[in-house]
């Protein structure tokens, strides 16, 4: 049994990008990340949005997967309004590997993405994208190391933190919480007033 | 060795891909952003995408380096003594050793934000702001509105280092600054020198930087408000020879051209919706 995937919009209106290509990546990718066969897939690719306006979120919602995710992460950045099929290999992966943690007990207790603050989803994303780099995807540490600098500081502690997130096969939502409070990140994240889905809303 | 490079002949090796900023300009997509709340406009830590939208501006910064050092480089070739100064080319071969180093520590900035060269596109227009064939109209576009806006993106990335806590953004961009500041005063200098007696020549420079300024406002790029990435940094280019009454004109422009910018979307998005396409 494999996951039934759908995405939207299709068709693409603004650009050139073929949902069903979406879709069969997202397939391999969902197997890829662990997300347990017959679990469906929803994804909502923003087409409006262009690089480097980048972002995705990792829901469930009622045992479904729901993926939002920003046209821009789908972009060639080389080649403007091109589909990139490694780059949406590579997004769709570690939005899968984010989906697969919920779906576990680990991160059970794991508020919606919406509700996470900036510095819980640098350190999420710093151990989802750790795991998707051991998958073969091509991926930039150290881009995710200044991503997750931004919100959790550029000390030795939050690289120390860090390092430890990117080596790791398991982990846990409270686990998460511990590093946000020990880079001292979780104070600062409280003094921001915008929302960290802004993106997303319309 | 040829006069007068055309910005299409510019030597570039594989790694660099060019795009024509007509081709960002009618992307149907860029009216349907410009309707939404994207968040704040100033560099910040709790911006959306605040990481890749520093590295796609560091790498912008790199490849404008990159033409700056050309600009200056022909500046020093292109003229014969008596259009230009020995000392003026003085100037700017010393130039074009500091935009080599300040392409060097974009490099290193870029590595440190996790990018590489080529890793975005490059577009070519500011270059094209140092092929006018009048050395003085030439120092105008390039030492004073195109270095002026280095300064502006200079203190927006200083400030955004110091914001972010991180010490290596905030002191390169600090010292890249000292040096942007330098440029324009020479900019502001030998416009006084070589038009002292011909002020018509003077206003015709002048009104060539206004017109390379409304460029480089980019359509709400730089200004004053909220709304703008780029903030104009008027202590700085006060330093650099701009008077309070200059300052206070491109402050003006870069309203008119973020009004424009915004009357261009709507009527885009309306266009866009009557046809059909994003629905």
């Amino acid at each position: 049994m494999t996951s039934r995937v759908t995405v939207t919009p299709d068709p693409f209106t603004l650009i050139a990008y073929d949902a069903a290509e979406i879709g069969r990546i997202a397939q391999d990718a969902a197997a890829l990340a662990g997300v347990a066969p017959g679990v469906d897939i929803s994804i909502e690719v923003d087409e409006e949005l262009f690089a480097p306006l980048v972002g995705h979120m990792s829901d469930v919602v009622e045992g479904t997967v729901v993926i939002w995710i920003s046209g821009a992460n789908l972009e060639d950045n080389r080649r403007p309004r091109h589909f990139s099929a490694e780059q949406a290999r590579r997004d769709l992966t570690i939005a899968l590997l984010r989906a697969a943690d919920r779906l576990g007990e680990g991160f059970a207790d794991a508020p919606p993405d919406a509700e996470l603050t900036r510095a819980e989803r640098a350190a999420w994303d710093a151990f989802a994208v750790g795991r998707a780099a051991r998958l073969g995807m091509n991926v930039k540490r150290q881009a995710q190391l200044y991503d997750y600098r931004l919100q959790h500081g550029f000390s030795d502690v939050a690289d120390a933190a860090f390092d430890r997130l990117w080596v790791a096969d398991s982990m846990t939502f409270a686990g998460i919480r511990e590093i946000c409070v020990e880079t001292g990140a979780a104070e600062r994240a409280k003094a921001s007033k915008i929302p960290v889905d802004l993106l997303r809303q319309r | 060795m040829k006069k007068f490079l055309a910005e299409s002949e510019l030597a570039r090796d594989e790694r660099f891909v060019r795009t024509k900023i007509e081709d960002r300009i009618f992307d149907p997509r860029g009216a349907k952003v410009a309707q939404r709340n994207t968040g704040p406009a100033k560099m910040a830590v709790d911006r959306p995408a605040a990481a890749e939208r520093s590295r796609s501006l560091m790498h912008g910064i790199f490849v404008g380096e990159i033409q700056a050092l050309e600009g200056a480089g022909r500046t020093c070739y292109d003229f014969t003594l008596d259009d230009a100064p020995f000392a003026l080319k003085l100037d700017m071969a010393r130039q074009c050793w500091d935009e080599s180093r300040h392409c060097e520590i974009s490099v290193k900035l870029g590595d440190h934000m996790g990018t590489e060269i080529g890793a975005y596109t490059e577009s070519t227009f500011l270059f094209a702001a140092a092929c006018n064939p009048d050395p003085v109209l030439r120092l105008c576009g390039v030492n004073r509105a195109l270095e002026g806006l280095a300064i502006d993106v200079f203190n927006s990335m200083k400030e955004f280092g110091d914001e972010s806590g991180d010490p290596i953004l905030e002191f390169c961009e600090d010292w890249m600054l000292a040096d942007e500041v330098t440029h324009v005063k020479m900019g502001s200098d030998w416009l006084r020198r070589l038009t002292e007696d011909d002020p018509e020549r003077r206003e015709r420079a002048l009104e060539f930087q206004r017109t390379v300024d409304s460029i480089f406002n980019l359509g709400g790029f730089r200004g004053e408000d909220d709304e703008n990435p780029i903030q104009l940094a008027r202590r700085f280019r006060e330093l650099a020879g701009f008077t309070d009454e200059e300052n206070d004109s491109l402050a003006e422009l870069a309203r008119q051209s973020t009004e424009q910018a915004r009357e261009m979307a709507a009527m885009a998005t309306a266009a866009l919706d009557q046809s059909g396409a994003g629905t």
